[in-house]
């Protein structure tokens, strides 16, 4: 997020904070709706700086938000969306590569965290026992670590293109939840098949490894 | 009531000559309509088209800071729009003189 589309989202944030209780839910799908929409960021943040005042507005005179915008909020959003320039390739591929980089990086600094080399590390540390600060890297958790980045792709993107929707989904779709409650086996049994370890790599290399994907990201999105 | 079909291609040259009058923003521009005679026209069914009309550079938009908080954004008819508004004004003569025609004197001419 660079600093201009950085410094509008803060105004919108307090903005909406302002918001009635009534009006809130409407517009966390609208724009829950937006952010998947394929405009930049900054975009995103004028459309919300102006739907705030517009509900901000009818809160004033006693109106609600359904008043000034009507009940099809997706009719309404897509109309809104059509207005802007959509968002060229290069920028969605820095957009990728930008989740991508920061998933990535979470996702290292918690195997770092919770691995049980760390653990090991760790208890050798206090106790003055010799330090080993290879920490392993198992075929399950590569597997893992790339059916969670598609999985949260997905799911994200599933959200934010049903966002209108969702809450009837979770209430009546007893498959839906099922499903992602199903998930959890898939990746005990991923857990452990894929115990063999692929390669060792010395954890302080390991943390600058994800730090520097961290960085990556923190480059990208202000781009 | 309008039919929202039959205002489709109507507002937007309305809009437009609202804003022609003086640099207004949305709320007012909804209300000003709704003088006229356009029912049920909200401040949320005009701004995708505000919107259209501003990437179309008919009109020019500035914010300005509003006793709510937020910032209102203005907007203020440009040359362009000018020009589009003499066209859609001519259009529309055309478009109602050929109705008029029509309802008014077509009987004649199947008799």
């Amino acid at each position: 997020m660079n600093k201009r589309t950085h410094e509008l989202n803060r105004i919108n944030n307090d903005l909406d904070k302002l918001l009635d209780p009534e009006n809130e839910p409407a517009m966390t799908d609208i724009v829950c709706y937006l952010r998947g929409a394929s405009i930049s960021l900054y975009n995103q943040e004028i459309i919300r700086q102006d739907l705030l005042e517009m509900g901000l507005s009818a809160q004033e005179r006693g109106e609600n938000i359904q008043t000034v915008i009507g009940t099809d909020y997706k009719t309404f959003c897509d109309e809104i969306i059509a207005s802007f320039p959509p968002k060229s390739n290069k920028e969605k591929v820095i957009d990728f590569f930008d989740t991508v980089f920061l998933s990535l990086s979470i996702f290292c600094a918690i195997n770092i965290i919770m691995a049980n080399e760390t653990l090991v590390l760790i208890h050798n540390l206090i106790v003055g026992e010799p330090l080993n600060f290879n920490i392993s890297i198992t075929s399950g958790l590569i597997v893992s670590l790339l059916i969670a980045l598609v999985a949260a792709f997905a799911i994200v993107n599933f959200i934010m293109k049903n966002s209108f929707t969702i809450g009837n989904l979770f209430h009546n779709n007893r498959p839906t939840v099922l499903l992602v409650l199903g998930s959890f086996p898939v990746f005990l049994i991923i857990a452990w098949f894929g115990r063999n370890t692929v390669f060792t790599v010395n954890i302080f290399i390991a943390l600058l490894f994800s730090l520097g994907l961290y960085l990556a990201h923190c480059v990208l999105s202000r781009l | 009531m309008i039919p929202s079909q039959m205002l489709k291609g109507t507002l937007e040259g309305c809009i437009l000559k609202v804003i022609s009058y003086q640099e207004t923003y949305g709320y007012e521009i909804s209300q000003a309509l709704q003088e006229y005679g356009f029912q049920d026209i909200s401040e949320g069914t005009i701004y995708p088209l505000l919107l259209r009309l501003e990437k179309n550079g008919l009109v020019t938009t500035q914010y300005r800071a509003s006793s709510l908080g937020p910032k209102r954004k203005y907007f203020q008819i440009s040359s362009e729009g000018e020009i589009a508004l003499t066209s859609f004004f001519a259009n529309w003569k055309e478009l109602e003189n050929a109705v008029n025609q029509l309802f008014q004197n077509g009987g004649q001419k199947h008799e």
